[in-house]
């Protein structure tokens, strides 16, 4: 589904990821693991189009150099130059780290505005679906986003992707900051989410709480790809149970 | 004398308020400054002067084609001067406001200086408001001025586009994460912006003639109606408005006409010393972006 092929970004002369190759497969939970600065927001970024429209800005205003190299097949298309929204056209979303809302929009109208490109019909049913998922969000409608707790940001958060009917869902670190129960109702999520057709790649500094339902993760450090494996693989790695399992 | 005093201190304060709201409204959904505001303003005001005159169009029809046309050189203003100096604060304000003296002296380079230009009131004649004597185009200026209100209210918080444009205006990343592009969404709120700085023009020329210094006057009783509200805030602007608008009446009927412009001009020196992000400013203090 998504195929990246020696990817490498500097900002100016620093390299924050340096030729990472990696494989999405359709209907996979995909993991990226990595300690703070490993580059994993970055790549994240990169597939959805972030870092190229922080490029193109950044060029117009004479700004930080940034370069990008390597390319990126999204189902045999090359999408390494797409703008973001070409992207979400396609299907790829991101759902950013620090569980991003709109803090002075309703929870509705940011759930609204997950569907910005979609059709009134596609907007409702996804709606629907997020309410299933996330049954709290039901009695939330009309709360300003910006009053929500931690998780609940969370789960609207990835309800607005969802709502922009993604093929490839990017999860940039879903679990940062929430309490354990509310970890296990974002990974059970995710899990129903991929059962819809979804395809997902999260990204992760602690593996504990995903690892069980990932079919295959890689681990980067400083920039670069140091282990692919299945889960189980990982799971039975002393040096990332260490690493990464808090063991 | 006090119905005197509320009427036309209301009736100044959406004349204000109308002049501000599409600066207010640039700067709050894009965080950009346009300080060619007035230079919008006064460009408006003789375009449709030029569309009556020259072409023989009907006021009202020339009035709505100067909102489209100035509505569109907004979003021009936009993607040629703005869309390059993007984010870098001073470079936008600069060049938006050498831009606004540009096109304010150009009119009168080319001798747009006299007392002949004037529009005509949408509504001629006066009526008696509890024994306060008023002219029709100042009750229109406040129908337009709650109108447009209740508009952008509804355009920002029920359409697509609106909501697209108060995200973005909050956290341009994960706008973009979900499709909706930044420079569109800039490109809008400029022409809308401008659009705005249209109507408030065909709204208050007819009240006297189009004079030059009209558009300096706007861009600093914009500024200082927002700046005093607090920039991005809609309920800032209005009480804004209010507090100048009247200050101003106030100062012209009790002191002198002529200190009437050093109300607004004190107001924003005032607000920038004691409070730089207005009564109910968030986090862009105009002092940041300038």
């Amino acid at each position: 589904m998504l195929e990246v092929n020696n990817l490498m970004v500097f900002y100016e002369n620093a390299l924050a990821v340096n030729d990472i190759s990696l494989e999405i497969k359709q209907g996979e939970i995909v993991g990226i693991f990595g300690s703070n600065s490993a580059g994993k927001t970055t790549i994240l970024n990169t597939m959805a189009g972030l870092t190229h429209h922080l490029k193109t800005r950044e060029q117009r205003r004479g700004g930080t150099r940034i370069t990008i190299t390597g390319d990126m097949l999204f189902q045999g298309e090359n999408i390494t130059t797409m703008k973001p929204r070409q992207r979400v056209e396609r299907g790829i979303i991101l759902c950013r780290e620090r569980h991003p809302v709109f803090r002075d929009n309703t929870v509705e109208e940011n759930l609204k505005l997950g569907g910005y490109l979609r059709k009134e019909r596609e907007v409702e049913e996804g709606m629907r679906f997020v309410f299933d998922i996330f049954p709290p969000l039901t009695r939330l409608k009309k709360r300003k986003a910006g009053m929500l707790s931690g998780g609940e940001k969370e789960m609207v958060a990835i309800g607005m992707a969802l709502i922009a009917k993604p093929k490839l869902l990017l999860l940039d670190e879903p679990l940062l900051g929430l309490s354990p129960h509310m970890q296990q109702e974002v990974v059970r999520a995710a899990v129903r989410i991929r059962e819809h057709g979804v395809t997902i790649l999260m990204s992760e500094q602690y593996a504990r709480p995903i690892m069980p339902v990932v079919d295959r993760a890689y681990i980067i450090e400083n920039g670069t790809l140091v282990m692919i494996g299945t889960s189980l693989e990982m799971m039975e790695n002393p040096e990332v149970k260490s690493a990464y399992f808090g063991t | 004398m006090a119905a005197n005093f509320l009427i036309y201190g209301l009736v100044n304060s959406v004349v204000l308020m109308l002049s501000a709201l599409g600066f207010s409204l640039t700067f709050g959904l894009s965080g950009v400054a346009n300080f060619a505001h007035g230079g919008l303003y006064l460009t408006s005001g003789f375009i449709a002067w030029m569309l009556i005159h020259y072409l023989g169009l009907p006021a009202f029809v020339s009035m709505l084609l100067t909102i489209v046309i100035t509505g569109i050189i907004g979003a021009l203003i936009y993607r040629i001067i703005i869309m390059p100096v993007r984010g870098i604060a001073l470079s936008e304000v600069i060049s938006t406001m050498a831009l606004g003296v540009a096109m304010i002296e150009f009119f009168r380079y080319i001798g747009f200086v006299t007392y002949d230009f004037t529009l005509p009131p949408l509504v001629a004649g006066s009526v008696d408001i509890v024994g306060v004597s008023i002219d029709y185009q100042r009750l229109v200026i406040v129908g337009v001025g709650v109108l447009l209100a209740i508009i952008l209210w509804f355009f920002t918080h029920h359409t697509k586009a609106g909501l697209a444009l108060r995200g973005m205006s909050q956290d341009e990343y994960t706008a973009l994460s979900l499709g909706i592009e930044s420079d569109w969404a800039a490109m809008l709120s400029m022409g809308m912006g401008a659009a705005l700085a249209a109507v408030a023009a065909m709204a208050i020329l007819p009240l006297g003639i189009i004079s030059i210094n009209m558009g300096y006057d706007v861009l600093l009783l914009a500024l200082s109606v927002t700046v005093l509200g607090g920039l991005e805030s809609t309920a800032g602007l209005i009480v804004g408005s209010l507090l100048v608008g009247y200050a101003m009446v106030f100062t012209s009927t009790y002191i002198g006409p002529q200190w009437g412009t050093v109300v607004y001009l004190a107001a924003i020196v005032l607000v920038l010393a004691i409070k730089p992000s207005g009564l109910f400013g968030k986090s862009k203090e105009l002092e940041e972006r300038v």
